[in-house]
């Protein structure tokens, strides 16, 4: 049997709404995957994280804005250190508009309101487990 | 409660009804949903189809009462609104102070008012604030003046309150944990005014304990709590008109927790707090008076109301059987509702003012002393002016065209209603029972107990919403296919330019040693602080003289949170 998805889940430690990532987490678990939950106050934290528990997949929840700022840096940091193959994924409170913007610079998708933790876990499954079997 | 006749009678009509109703039951067999057969409210209380009078029987009048006589259930005063509504507390903040204060002027001139006229503001800071950060920091990029007002410094404090009385208005400074550093810039900002701290109205969130179940970094528990005794210690003896703590049940609520949880994890905290309030010397009829509660107004139109006269009732027993309390205003659970937000959705936001002018009905038939309603756009962005408006004309619908306001406690005596009362409080009060087993509300959080039981509670909300056993309109049930909402909040981009402009000039333009000195002074008062058994608190406000005399010396918050931290310790809640 393959080795289970990494995934990082991060928030920014300013906002409170972590409810809805939370559940995303325990959902993920359930689904097998391994999750690591984490706090941050700097992108770059999230960076260090992500190459030292080796994730194959990031994803921020963002309820209280500012989140243009942290997934550009978010970017940038994981370029530097060799991780472009990391599947970046969003969600929370996130304005349309930023969505195309956050899309276009790399971001696999956005779960805003309406979509379910499943949606998210489908998106992994077809992005990394595929990819690894050798059928993406 | 009634005469044998009546409760005969009573139970023979129940019976024929019960009859009726399950042959209506069986006819449509499969097609009775589940609540046809076994009702429970959304805590999952259980309840019955119809109520009689047999079935609030077994209840003391006693516990019920009357307006404004102990236990309280039907409310603090004899007089509910009929003299004096309810005051409209919409929440304000975004931007510069200045962006803020335009909003508060706006909303005072749509006639948002307190009591007997009195203004009150209702003033929520910054997610950079929120942190104890300045806006300088790397992390404050994308932050400043979002969900929040760019509000750092006692130079802030003028540009946002420039020209009003502040002897003559009453503001709740709506922080997270940076409570201390705020309050201490408010008073020194008033001082400058000619405003002393024993003439100021308002209140401090002092909320600590809100860790236990709100996802954002954190002092640890045990120093929160002495945080919390630190200033009400200092309030009881300072600033006697100042509201010293806000009893965080909305975030148990938007956390995902229940009604049941709601109340009962704030009468855990409190018998905790007061514990502590006495431990620093001071009696409970000095620490209670000044207490408040943010409580939710959720969905479930009848256990919504209930939970508030429950909460009444338990809290005034509690406090005067534990704790001895004689003051009636010791007993009062004085409630701040908020609308709630998590019971918002982003499809169909127009159909958030149904769900919000429920949410403030309730709450004023269950006789709340002050209302945030929740703009219908706040699962999109920060309420646009025109959201914030009808917000507030909902509150205005029912306090001017309704006549509910005539009467006090008007669903008293719903057999209904009183009979769930009842059953909700003995569910919090067994609740309580059960974190009092572990130790109290600090050793619940500090195992990670109440955090899984709320996580427990929205999972299940989530099931239920994603199975359909729970409907939201416009998410699981009568969806649409949409257009993009146009109307969409910003907060202006050069806020952050000019905030962190603003900074530095404060910083080249203060007595640098004057701020030096006083930085010196808190951190030492903070260290010492930290060290201190609560016990050896009880001479009180050391730490909280320290941060005013920082604050005069035009001290920021992302200093003085600098020095709390790093003294007090500081991370995310759930490490704790």
């Amino acid at each position: 049997m393959a080795d289970p998805v990494r995934v990082l889940l991060a928030k920014p430690t300013h906002d409170c709404h972590d409810r809805g990532v939370r559940y995303v987490a325990k959902k993920m678990r359930d689904a097998g995957f391994e999750v690591i939950f984490t706090n941050f106050l700097l992108p770059s934290e999230i960076v260090n994280t992500a190459v030292e528990e080796d994730v194959q997949v990031v994803g921020v929840s963002s309820s209280s804005g500012g989140h243009l700022p942290v997934f550009e840096d978010l970017i940038a940091g994981l370029r530097e250190n060799g991780l472009d193959d990391v599947v970046l994924i969003g969600g929370g409170v996130i304005p349309r508009d930023d969505v195309e913007t956050l899309k276009a610079s790399g971001v696999a998708a956005i779960f805003g309101p309406g979509t379910t933790a499943e949606d998210a876990i489908a998106l992994i499954r077809e992005r990394v487990e595929d990819t690894a079997a050798g059928v993406g | 409660m009634f005469n044998d006749r009546t409760l005969a009678i009573s139970k023979a009509m129940a019976e024929a009804r019960e009859v009726d109703y399950q042959r209506i039951v069986e006819k449509f067999g499969n097609q009775a949903p589940a609540q046809a057969r076994d009702p429970v409210t959304h805590s999952g209380l259980p309840i019955k189809t119809a109520y009689f009078p047999h079935d609030i029987e077994h209840i003391d009048y006693d516990t019920i009462g009357a307006p404004g006589q102990y236990p309280f259930t039907r409310g603090n005063l004899a007089a509910q609104y009929q003299l004096m509504n309810w005051a409209n507390q919409p929440v304000i903040g975004y931007g510069l102070p200045e962006d803020t204060r335009a909003r508060m002027d706006l909303l005072a001139e749509q006639g948002m008012v307190g009591y007997f006229g009195q203004r009150f503001y209702n003033l929520v800071y910054d997610l950079v604030s929120h942190e104890g950060l300045d806006p300088d920091h790397p992390a404050a990029r994308g932050r400043i003046g979002q969900c929040g007002m760019a509000v750092y410094s006692k130079a802030d404090m003028a540009r946002l309150f420039n020209g009003m009385d502040l002897a003559k208005m009453n503001v709740v400074h709506i922080t997270y944990y940076q409570v201390i550093p705020a309050l201490a810039q408010y008073i020194a900002y008033a001082e400058d005014q000619g405003v002393g701290p024993g003439d100021l109205r308002g209140n401090s969130m002092n909320w600590y304990h809100q860790s236990a179940y709100v996802g954002m970094s954190a002092f640890p528990p045990d120093q929160g709590l002495k945080l919390a005794a630190e200033l009400i210690n200092f309030c009881s003896r300072n600033m006697p008109r100042w509201n010293t703590t806000n009893f965080f049940g909305y975030g148990v609520e938007e956390a995902g927790g229940s009604a049941i949880q709601e109340i009962g994890l704030m009468l855990a905290f409190g018998v905790e707090l007061v514990r502590a309030c006495e431990a620093m010397g001071l009696s409970a009829d000095q620490a209670l008076p000044r207490f408040g509660f943010q409580i939710a107004q959720a969905n479930d139109f009848f256990e919504e109301v209930c939970k508030i006269r429950a909460l009444r009732r338990i809290w005034a027993t509690t406090m005067a059987e534990k704790f001895g309390a004689k003051d009636p205003r010791s007993m009062h659970v004085r409630i701040h509702t908020h609308t709630s937000g998590a019971c918002l959705t982003a499809q169909q936001p127009l159909v958030n003012l149904i769900r919000t002018t429920l949410h403030a009905f309730g709450a004023a038939l269950s006789g709340t002393q002050a209302m945030e309603v929740s703009a219908y756009d706040e699962a999109l962005s920060i309420p646009t002016e025109e959201a914030a408006t009808l917000a507030l004309r909902v509150q205005q619908v029912i306090q001017e065209e309704t006549n509910i306001t005539a009467v006090s406690d008007p669903l008293a005596g719903s057999y209904y209603v009183e009979a769930l009362t009842d059953q909700m409080c003995n569910a919090a009060l067994e609740f309580v029972e059960r974190i009092e087993k572990q130790g109290g509300y600090i050793a619940a959080q500090r195992s990670g107990w109440i955090r899984r039981e709320i996580e427990g509670s929205a999972e299940r909300w989530r099931e239920m919403v994603n199975a359909g056993q729970r409907k939201v309109v416009g998410l699981n049930c009568y969806e649409t296919d949409e257009t993009p909402q146009e109307n969409i909040f910003k907060v202006d981009d050069e806020v952050e330019r000019v905030a962190v402009e603003r900074l530095t000039a404060l910083r080249k333009a203060r007595d640098a040693g004057a701020h030096r000195k006083a930085m010196a002074s808190f951190s030492k008062a903070a260290s010492d602080f930290a060290s201190s058994k609560i016990e050896n608190l009880a001479g009180g406000g050391m730490l909280i003289d320290a941060a005013i005399a920082a604050a005069r010396a035009n001290a920021t918050t992302g200093e003085m949170m600098g020095a709390m931290k790093d003294t007090l310790g500081w991370a995310a809640p759930h490490e704790y």
